[in-house]
C-alpha cells in the first residue's frame, strides 16, 4: 500500500507556505498577531477561532490550508487527525499559570484550561472537518520525519482509513508547523509519503 | 500482544495485588482535602502521601540523580512491572511508551531548581527510560482522559509494525494547584465521593497513580502464563462535535465499540467519571451497540479519575478480574440512572466469558476502546 | 442600568473574544446561548468566573447561571441586585 502526499502546509514564524509555494509573509507583530493576519488572509468565517488557543489556532489554519480543496463533507468517516510536537500545550500552560498565580486575584479560567490538553488542536480539525476517525497526539523532543511518516503510515494499519491530516504543531514562543494531508491511493503523479519528502517538506 | 506483567502505584497499594485486593474489598483511596494545594475550595481526591512514595523509592538500586514526583511514581512502577517480566529494559527491542497529560505542569507554579525544560513531556519520558538504560526514543501520548488507552493502542502499533519485541507502557499523573483548579473552575467536581452512573451523580473525583503494563509481541517465542490476557483490538474515534462536552449520541464511543466487533463480552469497564453528561453518553454508545446487557462498571469511586494514568490503572485491574472470573461492582453508586438504560454492576459477580472492552472518552472529543482476551485454550 | 447593560457587553466581548463584536451589535434582549450569540457550555462556565471576578458574586455552577445568563438584560438585572463589588 502506498501513501501520498497530497497537500502540504508550512508554519513558521515569518511564512506561510502552501504545497511548496510561498503564499504570506508575514508584515506584523510576531505570535497572535501573526496568527490573525493568517486567519483573515485565508478569507474563512469561524468565530470560534478567536477562542482558541495559540496552538489550536495554529494548527487549524495549517488544516485549513491543506483541506482547502476538498469538497465540504458531512460526515469524514475515513479520515483520522494526528498531531506531533515538542512542547504539547505548554504556551497555554504558561497562560493558565498565570491566572491561577497570584492568591489574591485566583480566577481560574475554564475557557484557558480545557486548552492545557495537547490534544484540543485534533479535536478542533476534527469538528471543523466532520472527521469521525482518531485524533491522537504525540510528543518528541524534536521534530522527526520519520516519526511523522511512522504515525500518519500507521493509522492506515486500520483499512478503513483512507486519509490522514497529520503534522508536527508546535507552539512555544515560535511556531513550527507542517500539515500534511496524506492518503491512501495509486497515483504516482502525486507526492510519495515518505521520510525524505517530509524533510523536504519541513526545510 | 500478550501482558507480561503489570504494577499499579496507587494510594491502594504500591503493587497490583494490593490495588486488587483492596478494589474486591471495596476499599477506596479517595479523601476529603481542604487547604490542600493552597486551594481556596475543598475537594475529594486520592493523593499519594510524599512519606510513603519517598520511602518506596529509596529502597530503589540507587541513582544520584534527583526526581520529580511524577517521574518517582513511574519508576517505582515501572521497576516493578519490568522485574516481574524478566524482560531486559534496556535492550534496543523495548520501546517505552508514556501517557501523561499534564507530566510535571507543577513545576511552573514555584521557583525550583530543576532545569526549564524539565516541564516538558518528553523529558519526563526521556529521564525514566534512561533509568532503565533504555536508549530509545520514548512515545508520549497526551490524549486528554484517553491517554492510557491510546498508549496501549500506539504500543500495539509499534510492536506490530516495527521492530520492537517488548513495550513498557507507563500512565501516570499527579495532581497538583493547575490540575485541580483547573477541575474546579469547569465546575466538574464532585462536592462528594463521585457516584458513577448514579441518578443523583454530580460530578467526577480525581486521583493520582502511576501505572505499567510490559506488553510483548505476539509472534515472538516469549512464553506465556496459560491463563495470560492478550489486548486482541483498539479503536479511536472522534466526536467532531465540541472540545469539552460529550457527543449526545455517544458518536465517537459507539464508533469505537463497533469497530471492535465485540462478542462474548463478560464485562464493560467504563469510563465511568460520574459528571451528568459523560455518563450519559456512555449509556447511549452502550445501547446503540447493542451492549445494553453486558455488565458495565467503573473504578473511579476506587481511584478517582486518575487522568493520563486512568487507561492503564483501570486495564490492569480489569484483566485480573477477567483472571479472576469476576466483574468488580461500581462504588460509590446507590441508584443508577442514565439516559438510556445499562446494565451497571453494583455488587462484585462472577463471570463466564473471557473478554471484556475498557473504554474511555475525554476532551478534545477522543473516544477509545479496548478488546482483551484471557488466554484459554478451547478443547 | 443602561450604564452596567454596556459595560457587560463589552466584557463580554472580551472574555469571550467574540472577534470583531461591538457592544451595539448585541441586543441586550436577545438570547444570549443557543440561536443568539450562539455561545457554549465554557463561554457559560468563562460567565460564570466574570461574574466573580468583576462583581463580586459565586454561582456554584451552570445549572445556576441558567437563568441569569438568559440575555444581557437578565444578567444585568442579577448584577444590580447581587454585587458585592
Amino acid at each position: 500500500m502506498d501513501v501520498y502526499i497530497l497537500s502540504s502546509c508550512r508554519i513558521t514564524n515569518d511564512r506561510l507556505i502552501a504545497d511548496g509555494k510561498e503564499v504570506l509573509t508575514r508584515n506584523c507583530e510576531k505570535g497572535p498577531a501573526w496568527l490573525n493576519t493568517i486567519y483573515r488572509a485565508l478569507g474563512i468565517q469561524y468565530p470560534k477561532f478567536f477562542k482558541m488557543d495559540n496552538l489550536a489556532k495554529v494548527g487549524f489554519l495549517a488544516a485549513e490550508v491543506v483541506m482547502h480543496d476538498t469538497e465540504i463533507a458531512r460526515d469524514r468517516e475515513n479520515y483520522a487527525v494526528v498531531c506531533l510536537n515538542s512542547a504539547s500545550s505548554i504556551d497555554d500552560d504558561r497562560a493558565y499559570q498565570q491566572t491561577i498565580a497570584s492568591k489574591e486575584l485566583f480566577f481560574p479560567s475554564p475557557a484557558v484550561f480545557v486548552y492545557t490538553l495537547a490534544n484540543i488542536v485534533t479535536g478542533e480539525i476534527a469538528i471543523r472537518h466532520n472527521i469521525f476517525g482518531e485524533s491522537s497526539f504525540y510528543v518528541y523532543e524534536n521534530f522527526s520525519a520519520l516519526r511523522l511518516y511512522d504515525s500518519i503510515k500507521d493509522v492506515f494499519n486500520n483499512p478503513d482509513m483512507s486519509a490522514v491530516i497529520g503534522g508536527w504543531v508546535n507552539y512555544d514562543e515560535d511556531c513550527d508547523v507542517l500539515m500534511l494531508r496524506a492518503c491512501r491511493l495509486s497515483d504516482p503523479e502525486k507526492m510519495l509519503l515518505s521520510e525524505n519528502n517530509i524533510n523536504n517538506l519541513y526545510k | 500482544m500478550y501482558i507480561l506483567s503489570d504494577n499499579i502505584i496507587s494510594p491502594l497499594g504500591f503493587s497490583t495485588a494490593e490495588n486488587f485486593e483492596a478494589v474486591c474489598l471495596g476499599r477506596s483511596a479517595l479523601r476529603y482535602y481542604s487547604d490542600k494545594f493552597d486551594l481556596p475550595e475543598p475537594f475529594y481526591a486520592s493523593l499519594i502521601e510524599e512519606d510513603r512514595l519517598n520511602e518506596a523509592f529509596g529502597k530503589l538500586p540507587v541513582n544520584h540523580r534527583r526526581y520529580t514526583r511524577l517521574e518517582m511514581m513511574s519508576i517505582l512502577s515501572a521497576y516493578s512491572a519490568i522485574m516481574d517480566s524478566g524482560i531486559d529494559a534496556g535492550a534496543d527491542d523495548v520501546l517505552f511508551v508514556f501517557s501523561t497529560t499534564k507530566g510535571n505542569v507543577e513545576l511552573l507554579d514555584e521557583e525550583n531548581s530543576f532545569e526549564k525544560e524539565r516541564v516538558y513531556l518528553w523529558r519526563s519520558a526521556q529521564i525514566v527510560a534512561k533509568f532503565f538504560g533504555n536508549d530509545n526514543e520514548p512515545v508520549v501520548v497526551s490524549n486528554a482522559c484517553i491517554s492510557g488507552c491510546a498508549a496501549q493502542i500506539a504500543a500495539m502499533n509499534y510492536l506490530e509494525n516495527h521492530n520492537y519485541k517488548y513495550a513498557v507502557v507507563i500512565g501516570a499523573e499527579v495532581l497538583s494547584k493547575f490540575i485541580v483548579s483547573g477541575f474546579q473552575s469547569f465546575k466538574a467536581l464532585s462536592p462528594t465521593l463521585c457516584k458513577p452512573f448514579d441518578k443523583n451523580r454530580c460530578g467526577l473525583n480525581l486521583g493520582e497513580a502511576a501505572a505499567t503494563i510490559v506488553y510483548a509481541k505476539e509472534d515472538d517465542a516469549v512464553t506465556v502464563t496459560e491463563n495470560a490476557v492478550r489486548l486482541v483490538g483498539g479503536a479511536m474515534h472522534n466526536d467532531a462535535n465540541h472540545i469539552s462536552a460529550p457527543s449526545r449520541t455517544g458518536e465517537g464511543l459507539y464508533r469505537s465499540l463497533m469497530q471492535l466487533c465485540p462478542h462474548n463480552i463478560a464485562f464493560i469497564s467504563a469510563h465511568g467519571t460520574a459528571t451528568a453528561y459523560n455518563d450519559d453518553m456512555e449509556s447511549v454508545a452502550i445501547n446503540r451497540a447493542g451492549l445494553n446487557r453486558i455488565p458495565v462498571t467503573s473504578l473511579k469511586g476506587y481511584f478517582g479519575h486518575t487522568l493520563g494514568a486512568a487507561g492503564v490503572v483501570e486495564s490492569i485491574i480489569s484483566c485480573h478480574a477477567l483472571q479472576n472470573h469476576i466483574v468488580l461492582k461500581t462504588a460509590g453508586t446507590e441508584e443508577v440512572g442514565t439516559v438510556n438504560p445499562i446494565n451497571v454492576c453494583l455488587a462484585n459477580a462472577e463471570i463466564t466469558e473471557l473478554s471484556f472492552i475498557k473504554m474511555m472518552s475525554g476532551f478534545g472529543g477522543s473516544n477509545a476502546a479496548l478488546l482483551f482476551t484471557e488466554n484459554k485454550k478451547i478443547d | 442600568m443602561e450604564e452596567l447593560i454596556l459595560e457587560l457587553k463589552k466584557e463580554i466581548i472580551e472574555v469571550l473574544n467574540l472577534d470583531g463584536m461591538t457592544p451595539e451589535e448585541i441586543d441586550e434582549n436577545a438570547a444570549l446561548f443557543g440561536d443568539g450569540l450562539g455561545l457554549d457550555s465554557i463561554d457559560a462556565l468563562e460567565l460564570i468566573v466574570l461574574m466573580e471576578k468583576n462583581y463580586g458574586i459565586k454561582l456554584a455552577n451552570a445549572a445556576e447561571g441558567r437563568d441569569i445568563f438568559r440575555s444581557v438584560a437578565t444578567m444585568a438585572k442579577y448584577v444590580s441586585e447581587h454585587r458585592t463589588k
